[in-house]
């Protein structure tokens, strides 16, 4: 028993030299910099306490970086998971070249984000295939292009970030469908349910848990955008995101990285609220269905 | 007794490798292009050739984040002997104590090299000008012609492209008088400050005491600048309105010595006019920036840093390096009247703007600054209120900044 704890131990031990290294200890030190007035290039650091904190509710920089962070996940995650769930029922029945369009959905989600960002700061600039959609169905683009117009740019990234992600939770709910036995729905239409009501009577219901983990990974995911604004936008035309906002902050404009640190708790702070309410939402709706 | 005189010899020969070995200095630069790097390695080979005693170990850096890098090297105590630094960058690292004063071993070449304003820092010198970097004004003088101009005619007034610009513009539905930038850090108040400095405007007062930014000249620069945009401006990034520039569509744009690099290693027919920038008195004021050599104050090996530095900013190495990268600008003041630069009219512009170019204050905080400056440029050319306020705006941030210190 003692030799196998210790092996064991052995065993575990790189991964928790990682963890310690490279994830607890920038992790606690992080924490405490948000109390200091640390700069990168600066020798001299001092105990600040909160200021870092309240400074950041007056600073109008992360005010409009957090607003743009919630207008990113409110506007993203119910899109991308009804997409996603609806088209893994679609794909979820035989039909023919069903693999494909699998297939095909998903294969974005397995390419460079840097990659699909380049191509859509392509399709949207001015005479974009963007531009040209819209002028086909008698919208109007922006003159300079979808990412040069404050009123268009960050919806233009949620967009693209749906058509992103939906293959990928397409999958994970495709996972979750093919768990539910065939006999609950059989049952179901023995005793006369259509369609709609074995939806919601089985199909959402036993879904639950897949749903939940895509709201949570899904919400943590969105919080945290920042290779899109980087490449596309640079948080310029309104599209400044909390992680953008800590970047440029900590590692471009004055290297501050203590006040860095302390927006980059506000945003841990925010992420973990939001994981919880998934939480207790799901756990209330269980009733409802 | 054999074996006691084997040890000894072995130990005397162990000793004279380690009194020969070779001193390693690290040299961080940021050119990676196919045909700089090349020549920029054999500088290093050829360095080394001629100090035997000295190994040089070559980073390459990206402009994207070569800044995070440099900084995160220093503060880490990890920084290379030798790194090459833009001129806005120098006070932030000198006013840290990250960069070795090299005041007195420059001495004798101040009078020989240009450039020094922006490598002081409170009376020190930190950095050895290498190669210089200005904008002038390209104009398509096709385009030119048929807005009715004669076959030599270029702005001399602010007014004066105005009104070319203005008349280009009407040419055709696809072409455009002015290519105007997107926000894109470090880039867009670098095309304001030009307006800004040839319209009399100062982000200071002379004393350096109080921010002047949002003056009466200041913000009639910026309304000009916006007028451009609005009524006749190819609206993209640098990269964006330098191709419809070379494709024909755009009849003004300032633009650095890379432009001409792009014409010749892309063999466009453009019908290419290299101007100086246009002022209220001719000639106009450019932006004046450039690559600098720095030495590590916490290096090991200061001498042998500067003999690199020293080397790599020769007359002759640098004349080499812009042979391979078409610069046009050197440091150098000698090789000025090489024929390399003489006999092309395109890059006498340029050896001509510099003379007329300003650089921004040597300040630590500049970054800053420049931030507040770009957002302000930004909100008037993109938004929709007067360009008053957010030059207000700008110059609130930099009183608060200054205050705060």
């Amino acid at each position: 028993m003692k030799r196998s704890r210790s092996t064991a131990l052995v065993l575990v031990l790189p991964w928790l030299l990682t963890l310690v290294v490279f994830w607890l200890f920038p992790l606690v030190v992080s924490f405490l910099m948000g109390f200091t007035d640390f700069r990168l290039l600066i020798k001299d650091y001092h105990w600040v306490g909160l200021a870092n904190y309240r400074a950041l509710f007056s600073d109008s920089d992360f005010l409009k970086a957090l607003k743009n962070t919630f207008i990113f996940v409110l506007g993203t995650i119910p899109v991308t998971t009804v997409f996603s769930l609806g088209m893994a029922l679609l794909v979820n029945h035989r039909f023919k070249g069903r693999g494909i369009f699998r297939a095909a959905y998903f294969l974005p989600s397995i390419t460079s984000m840097v990659v699909i960002a380049l191509i859509f700061t392509n399709l949207y600039q001015r005479g974009g295939y963007v531009a040209l959609l819209s002028r086909l169905v008698g919208l109007q683009s922006p003159e300079n292009g979808f990412l040069y117009d404050s009123s268009t740019a960050l919806f233009s990234i949620m967009a693209m970030d749906v058509w992103m992600s939906v293959g990928y939770y397409m999958l994970i709910f495709l996972a979750g469908l093919k768990s539910i036995p065939d006999e609950l729905y059989e049952a179901a239409r023995i005793h006369g349910a259509g369609a709609i009501r074995q939806l919601f009577s089985i199909t959402l219901p036993l879904l639950k848990p897949v749903m939940l983990f895509i709201l949570v990974i899904n919400s943590i995911k969105s919080f945290q955008v920042f290779v899109e604004i980087f490449v596309m936008t640079k948080g310029k035309f309104d599209t400044s995101t909390a992680v953008y906002f800590i970047y440029e902050t900590g590692l471009t404009t004055g290297f501050k990285s203590g006040y860095a640190s302390a927006a980059a708790y506000i945003l841990f702070i925010i992420i973990a609220l939001f994981s919880a309410m998934w939480f207790l939402l799901l756990r209330r709706r269980q009733a409802l269905w | 007794m054999k074996r006691t005189i084997f040890f000894i010899a072995t130990a005397v020969l162990l000793v004279g490798l380690n009194v020969s070995e070779a001193t390693t200095i690290r040299w961080w630069q940021f050119w990676t292009d196919p045909s700089v790097k090349p020549e920029i390695s054999e500088m290093v080979a050829e360095f080394e050739k001629a100090n035997p005693d000295i190994k040089v170990e070559l980073t390459d850096l990206t402009w994207a984040n070569g800044h995070e890098k440099i900084a995160i090297a220093f503060a880490s105590g990890t920084g290379p002997d030798v790194v090459e630094l833009g001129s806005d960058w120098i006070a932030e690292f000198a006013a840290n104590s990250h960069l070795a004063d090299v005041s007195d071993h420059i001495s004798h070449d101040s009078s020989h090299f240009q450039g020094w304003g922006m490598a002081t820092y409170q009376g020190k010198v930190y950095a050895k000008p290498w190669i210089l970097g200005t904008r002038v004004l390209f104009a398509n003088r096709d385009l030119l012609t048929q807005a009715g101009y004669d076959s030599n005619w270029v702005p001399i007034k602010i007014s004066e492209l105005k009104v070319a610009a203005f008349k280009i513009n009407n040419l055709g539905k696809d072409i455009y008088g002015w290519g105007s930038n997107t926000p894109e850090k470090h880039r867009l108040y670098k095309k304001y400050l030009p307006f800004f400095w040839s319209a009399g405007a100062q982000i200071f007062t002379d004393d350096n005491k109080y921010c002047i930014l949002p003056s009466e000249k200041a913000i009639r620069a910026l309304e000009l600048y916006k007028e451009l945009h609005d009524s006749c401006g190819y609206v993209a990034n640098q990269r964006g309105i330098e191709d419809a520039f070379l494709d024909g569509k755009v009849g003004f744009i300032i633009s650095g010595d890379w432009l001409l690099k792009r014409v010749e290693l892309e063999r466009r027919s453009i019908n290419l006019v290299s101007t100086l920038i246009p002022g209220l008195d001719f000639p106009g004021k450019s932006f004046l920036g450039g690559e600098f050599l720095t030495v590590n104050e916490a290096s090991a090996h200061k001498r042998a840093a500067l003999k690199l530095v020293d080397f790599i900013t020769s007359p002759e190495n640098q004349l080499r390096f812009c042979k391979a990268n078409r610069s046009a600008n050197p440091s150098s003041i000698a090789i000025q009247d090489d024929s390399y630069f003489t006999s092309n009219v395109h890059l006498q512009t340029f050896i001509k703007q510099i003379r007329s170019a300003k650089h921004p204050p040597v300040d630590p905080d500049w970054v800053y600054m420049e931030d507040a400056i770009e957002r302000a440029v930004e909100d008037a050319l993109f938004g929709s209120g007067l360009v008053a306020e957010p030059l207000l705006q700008a110059r609130q941030k930099i009183v608060e900044l200054k205050q705060s210190k």
